[in-house]
């Protein structure tokens, strides 16, 4: 019997060995896969933290909206950087999701990653370890013990935890994207070290719907996340951007068919690929993917139904072959900005702001846009509107502040919005 | 008809892993050793079988990657389930316990060696495996939208799998004696057979299965796989007591489910239930309800294996 045990015990341990040695050997050989992922295959990460030279591996998902960037890091530094006591000045907590999620908290990431690195400042990121307010503030005491002076919080979720603690700590800034603190009833309680910053995302939505109608595309799908206002503000505009352009181009109603949903979730799961391929199925020719990992299930339909998406947050185009266009939002840039605002004594705090195209936050991607109709010239005469404040587009509350539930309560006269729930 | 061809294309997608998997669970459970470690090893063969395509697909691309994948989800599964096995049978460890460290490992393992070899925890892969007709198969009239047209090889696959493994449990003295080991393994021990040696055998199987269910549930519905299979290693459980731990029956609960799974996301494009009043939440509910009401009414005639869950002790009996 113990014989036996310590055989199958020596089996155990050589299945590990194996393991470990096949992760190596594929590890070993990224040379002799020079294909399709471009992603760096060499992420010895840690040394290199302290020296940030350019590795000149094309990182997937950042490399284009770079347009501004002075020294954009090629890699996501994911160790941070920290001092000869373990502590980091900027600290990122991130939200549901991780640091390499190609959207949301990526972005956010690196801008800090941009400043730290471009400033040589020390910095680093913790992951709560659930999605709760005790967690996230455990998050952020837990940065500021370790030295934080900047806290970077992406996500509404935030809003609770950071008002909670936003007056224990005046001597720390907290920079909370895609909302403001509050109390929990939504009216804005903002301490002077502390800002709330918003994207017109219905700008972004604006111009994917817009450009998809002068492509051609006439029936067209939207395809949230959750319904959370940054999600139904990309919707919201996606449609007022098809109307106008039906509208330019001189199309009856009814000509523009938009299927609308909040699929519930921002999973890459066999039920989203369902339902997009479901969608591709009754005739939709492109889907704007708006949730996370939920593009991935509308590629995959897409690719096999030869149908068209458009990403959303990031630029999307490396992800597949069927990306028109992404819908994005400069995290990067915004929180780069805010804490370079901090360094050079420029910070104002106690306010909400919302970065708009005006200021070239909100965009679609046109240098990675696989158009052949809608051109660069036509992209920049909307735009130019768009900055001008010539367009009006429906956002997630009213004017009297009330919530936008539904896309059905939005009155459009060309378009005809399918609602499905 | 093209609806029709359409549901069925789509309940595929849903229901081959399932089907894979749920009859894994079978080979373990009927050889005495409970294994909720099937979602664990869904996760680790996706894992292993997406870096596989990732790496190979610069020299090699089509049915033939597919396939070499699939062994290599499969074999990582089998490795996977030797800690299970080793636990269960030798060390008479508390399988549930087991199976779920196996769960929570498999996730965090993924995440884990997908940051050391790629930077990030997805594992992209490039699609070269959809098929669009078989040739003169996907010609059928009737059958041939449905069967053979906008699959995937894992289609077959799963169907060739559920057969070879129906007979070998149903008509092979290997089955016979596995089947024993889950019953009354006191009485298997009696007649010379090996019950340890059997049960290993099962639970290796399951292992094998799930970690090919892992890559036939990632290649069909997503650009690449993120460290899970969303719970479906626990639906797959669900299906094997939903069909009685009986090969036929796991087929039909497999299908069943995932005609529901399809219908509650693509309800849209069918038009005669588009047009019914009833919510899409209530599709999605139907398989677990249906689950739960069997379990209820099935309690007192359940054909589980009676002897599973139990460590098997020579001197027990």
């Amino acid at each position: 019997m113990n014989t036996k045990r310590v055989l199958a015990l020596m089996l155990a341990l050589v299945m590990v060995l194996g393991l470990v040695a096949a992760c190596g050997e594929k590890e070993a050989d990224p040379t002799d896969a020079p294909v399709v992922t471009d992603a760096p295959e060499e992420t010895d990460a840690p040394e290199e933290t302290d020296a940030p030279e350019e590795t000149d591996a094309p990182e997937e998902t950042d490399a284009p909206e770079e347009t501004d960037a002075p020294a954009d890091p090629d890699d996501l530094h994911k160790e941070g950087r920290l001092d000869e006591n373990g502590n980091a000045e900027i600290a990122l907590i991130t939200d549901v999701g991780t640091i390499d999620d190609k959207s949301f908290n990526q972005g956010s990431w690196e801008g800090v990653v941009q400043y730290a690195i471009a400033n040589d400042k020390t910095f680093r990121y913790f992951q709560p370890t659930e999605v709760s307010d005790a967690a996230y503030i455990n998050s952020i005491n837990l940065a500021i013990e370790g030295g934080a002076k900047i806290i970077v919080t992406p996500g509404f979720l935030f809003e609770i935890p950071i008002y909670t603690v936003q007056d224990q700590f005046p001597d720390v800034n907290f920079i909370l994207l895609d909302g403001y603190p509050h109390a929990g009833d939504w009216v804005p309680a903002i301490s002077d070290n502390a800002i709330g910053i918003l994207f017109a995302e219905e700008e972004s939505g604006y111009l994917a719907g817009y450009a998809a109608v002068h492509e051609g595309y006439r029936d067209l799908g939207f395809m949230g996340g959750m319904a959370v206002p940054a999600v139904v503000r990309f919707g919201y505009g996606f449609l007022q951007g098809a109307e106008d352009a039906a509208a330019e181009l001189g199309l009856a109603a009814g000509d523009i068919n938009v299927k609308y949903t909040y699929v519930g979730n921002f999973d890459a799961s066999p039920e989203n690929e369902s339902m997009a391929a479901s969608w591709f199925q009754e005739g939709t020719e492109v889907i704007f993917a708006c949730g996370g990992a939920v593009g991935t299930s509308v590629m995959k339909a897409a690719e096999k139904a030869n149908a068209k998406v458009i990403g959303v947050d990031v630029d999307q185009y490396a992800e597949s072959e069927t990306v028109i266009t992404s819908a994005m939002k400069n995290l990067k840039k915004s929180v780069n900005d805010a804490i370079a605002s901090i360094y050079d004594g420029t910070w104002e705090g106690g306010i909400s702001v919302v970065l708009s195209a005006s200021a070239g936050y909100t965009m679609i991607s046109m240098e990675n846009g696989r158009f052949e109709n809608f051109t660069q010239a036509q992209y920049d005469a909307v735009y130019a509107e768009l900055v001008a404040g010539n367009i009006e587009i429906p956002k997630d509350t009213a004017e009297n502040g009330e919530q936008i539930l539904e896309p059905t309560d939005l009155t459009f006269e060309l378009i005809v919005v399918e609602n499905i729930k | 008809m093209t609806t029709i061809a359409f549901v069925v294309q789509q309940t595929m997608i849903f229901s081959i892993p399932l089907l894979i998997v749920a009859m894994g669970g079978m080979y373990s459970e009927r050889s005495g050793v409970i294994n909720v470690g099937l979602d664990g090893g869904m996760i680790m063969g996706a894992f292993t079988g997406t870096v596989f395509l990732n790496q190979m697909q610069g020299h090699m691309s089509g049915q033939g990657l597919l396939l070499l994948a699939l062994l290599v989800s499969g074999l990582t599964g089998f490795l996977f389930t030797i800690f299970h096995a080793f636990a269960s049978i030798n060390l008479k460890a508390n399988q549930v316990i087991s199976g779920t460290a196996m769960n929570m490992f498999a996730p965090a393992f993924a995440v884990f060696a997908g940051r050391l070899l790629f930077g990030t925890q997805q594992v992209p892969f490039r699609d070269t495996f959809y098929i669009r007709e078989v040739p003169l198969l996907g010609d059928i009239p009737i059958l041939g939208p449905l069967l053979f047209q906008k699959a995937y090889i894992t289609t077959y696959v799963g169907f060739l799998i559920f057969f070879f493994a129906w007979f070998v449990i149903q008509k092979t003295s290997f089955g016979l004696r596995l089947r024993a080991c889950g019953e009354h393994p006191g009485a298997a021990d009696t007649v010379g057979i090996d019950v340890q040696h059997m049960r290993w055998a099962g639970t290796l199987i399951s292992g094998f299965l799930s970690g090919i269910g892992g890559l036939a549930f990632v290649v069909p519905t997503s650009t690449e796989s993120n460290a899970t299979v969303y719970g479906y290693g626990f639906l797959a459980l669900a299906v094997m007591i939903f069909g009685q731990w009986r090969s036929f029956k796991i087929l039909g609960a497999a299908f069943f489910f995932g005609l529901m799974k399809t219908v509650a996301s693509a309800y849209s494009a069918i038009p005669g239930i588009k047009s019914l009043p009833i919510p899409a939440t209530v599709y999605k509910m139907i398989p677990y309800i249906a689950t739960l009401i069997v379990l209820i009414f099935m309690s007192k005639r359940s054909q589980a294996p009676a002897a599973e869950g139990i460590p098997y002790e020579k001197t027990g009996r």
